[in-house]
């Protein structure tokens, strides 16, 4: 899997000025492929962007929706590049987040009546060691087998998926009248409370920043975040280097899917009070295209996890006031991958054609 | 467990490996000329919905068929534009790809059809059950290899043109030659890019006939995300089969055969969310478990030359 670690590498800085113009014109190019399928399916592509503002940043509980997946965004993506420094693609933060989710409220379901100030660290524990150790299974294989991490990971999203949804139907479900499926309820007092009323920006969002912040230095201050860029750009080299790059790798993975843990919990005693089969709605997937636009650049993955949230809380307002679907949005995401993932190509193509002609 | 093994299971076996006997045959392509193809799960689901839409409007399966394969074409070409020629790196246009899939079905499944979730109409003509005239008569044999929908045909006839191509034909000599070694290839006056761009444009067609075997085959209807991780396993028997097409078809019959077997079990009670989780379980003891033999094999070899 040379390959991926190869292609893991970003070619060029998130921060380039280059690259900040390649992006935003990437981003507006984007924008004008989902007008001209706005105007092709008969819908006002002006009216359409308009209603998606609105939705977005209209009123204080638009913005505080948009800030509520923007926290989910930048915690799944910070995840995403914490296992790609290190050299590892974790495709599998869905399934972690829905365990991280899972552990949490069976904690805090069952210390109810405890302190909230011994029961949250618990939960919060009990959710990073259920994410942590579903993403050390295929951390793991690939260290020690060379499994290829990308298939495995998968793979696992949906078993640990569907693990879950038998879980809450079954052998754990509440016996909670007027619930269709989902585990006993988290005590009342460790629920996170929501910082704009009527909004899901819940206290949540303090912990994230922390642990954004917490992620950065990791990333770009400290030792061993120095050492996982190496182990991601020539695990080779790094390992010739004294460096253990196998357990660097675990520990990223650990890391990574530790995060997308705590994002579980962050649905669960921030929104639904209880595990739900359908906790996430591949929100994992979001922060992972926002990682990978903004190549595992830790501060840019907070920038442009707003702007996604923006685009997806208003897309909803769009569908419902405009009519038109929402899965607009996901192409629109798709396609700043499309032409970010060219740029390097395209740029390298034509600096080629001008040294031809210069040379001719 | 007698209600378990029964005739209807190998039945359903076929059936369900079929769209990812289809799809990994077009990974094992890609995967020759050294391009691993993660985006084949957007592919296929793109191929179902565009099926259906051909079946729908054109009114014949024929309609359907070439839809899908017509789409599979595209997409095949936009997956090598990215990464052949503007030498993108796969897996992130892979992913980019799967997600722009989600999208888009969903998007004109409610432009469209104007409906949300599935889409299922009289006016979609299914694929055709083909019943072999004498064979049908033949106990166990006849209800399995008659009276299968046209693509689970295709697909064993396929199995046998991609081996013969891959390892009987010049042209399947430079595909594996441009996964190799492609400058070798290039100074034989071959250019490896041309190579790659078939090959993608092959899976994509393999793609939109594994989308239509979903949509058309044995269900006649869209629902939204309908290949529920094939693709993905598709590539997972590619890894296991060493991309040898006879090899990747048993390692997808074997997957055929857990899903059918989670639907029986299913039917006798067992709750539908393990059996639902066991085929993406296996896959990942299955990853390892090949790549742990294959470690022991090389151990040997290397043992008998000391």
């Amino acid at each position: 899997m040379n390959k991926t670690i190869r292609a893991l590498i970003p070619k060029r800085k998130a921060h380039e000025p280059g690259y900040a113009l390649s992006l935003l014109i990437s981003v507006l190019l984007a924008l004008l492929v989902g007008a001209a399928i706005m105007a092709v399916s008969g819908y006002s592509p002006v009216e359409g962007y308009g209603a998606l503002i609105k939705g977005a940043v209209g009123t204080n509980r638009a913005i505080g929706n948009t800030l509520a997946r923007a926290v989910t965004l930048m915690v799944t993506g910070l995840a995403m590049a914490v296992a790609a420094q290190a050299g590892i693609f974790n495709v599998g933060g869905e399934g972690q987040l829905y365990l991280g989710g899972m552990a949490s409220a069976l904690v805090g379901a069952a210390l109810s009546g405890w302190s909230p100030w011994i029961a949250i660290p618990l939960c919060l524990l009990a959710a990073m060691a259920a994410g942590g150790l579903y993403a050390l299974l295929p951390a793991w294989l690939k260290v020690r087998l060379k499994v290829n991490e990308v298939i495995t990971t998968i793979m696992l999203n949906s078993a640990a998926i569907y693990f879950c949804a038998y879980l809450a139907n079954g052998p754990l479900r509440t016996t909670d009248k007027g619930i269709a499926a989902g585990t006993a309820a988290v005590d009342k007092a460790f629920l996170f409370s929501r910082l704009i009323p009527l909004s899901n920006l819940t206290q949540s969002a303090l912990l994230a920043a922390g642990i954004a912040l917490i992620v950065w230095y990791l990333m770009k201050r400290s030792v061993p975040g120095y050492e996982m860029k190496l182990t991601g750009q020539n695990e080779r080299f790094a390992r010739y280097m004294g460096i253990k790059t196998g357990r660097l790798a675990l520990i990223a993975m650990v890391i990574s899917g530790a995060l997308c843990g705590l994002v579980g919990m962050f649905e669960v005693f921030g929104l639904h009070k209880r595990f739900i089969p359908s906790l996430s709605n591949e929100f994992y997937f979001d922060g992972m295209l926002v990682a990978m636009i903004m190549r595992y650049d830790p501060i840019g993955i907070v920038l442009m996890s707003v702007f996604f949230a923006a685009l997806r809380i208003g897309g909803l307002s769009m569908e419902l006031n405009v009519g038109i679907s929402s899965e607009l949005i996901l192409i629109v995401q798709s396609v700043i991958i499309f032409f970010m993932a060219a740029e390097r190509g395209v740029v390298e193509m034509f600096r080629a054609k001008r040294a031809r002609q210069e040379a001719v | 467990m007698d209600g378990v093994f029964t005739l209807a299971l190998l039945q359903n076996t076929l059936r369900t490996a079929t769209p990812i006997v289809l799809a990994a045959l077009g990974v094992a392509l890609t995967e020759h000329v050294g391009v691993m193809n993660i985006g084949m799960d957007g592919m296929m689901l793109t191929g179902a919905f565009f099926a259906v839409v051909g079946s729908y409007f054109l009114s014949s399966w024929v309609g359907g068929l070439a839809v899908a394969i017509l789409t599979g074409v595209l997409l095949g070409l936009l997956f090598a534009l990215f990464v052949v020629k503007f030498k993108s790196d796969e897996f992130i246009i892979g992913v980019a790809l799967n997600i722009f899939a989600g999208g888009l079905t969903v998007f004109l499944l409610r432009q469209m059809f104007g409906v949300k979730g599935a889409f299922s109409n009289p006016g979609i003509v299914p694929l055709p059950k083909i019943t072999i005239p004498l064979l049908e008569k033949v106990p166990i044999l006849g209800p399995l290899v008659s009276g299968n929908t046209l693509l689970v045909y295709v697909s064993w006839a396929m199995v046998l043109c991609c081996w013969l191509l891959i390892y009987k034909t010049p042209l399947g000599f430079w595909l594996r030659a441009a996964g190799e070694h492609p400058e070798s290839l290039r100074s034989a006056g071959i250019s490896p890019e041309r190579m790659k761009t078939l090959a993608s444009v092959l899976c994509g067609v393999f793609a939109g006939l594994a989308g239509a075997h979903l949509s058309l085959g044995y269900l006649t209807m869209f629902t939204e995300n309908m290949t529920a991780a094939r693709g993905f396993i598709a590539v997972a028997c590619v890894i296991f089969g060493f991309a040898n097409p006879p090899r990747v078809f048993l390692a997808a019959l074997l997957f055929g055969f857990i899903d059918a077997l989670g639907l029986r079990l299913q039917s006798v009670g067992v709750n539908s969310n393990l059996t639902a989780m066991a085929p993406y379980v296996i896959t990942v003891a299955m990853m390892a478990l090949v790549v742990v033999r294959a470690g022991r094999r090389k151990h040997k070899g290397k043992a008998e030359l000391s």
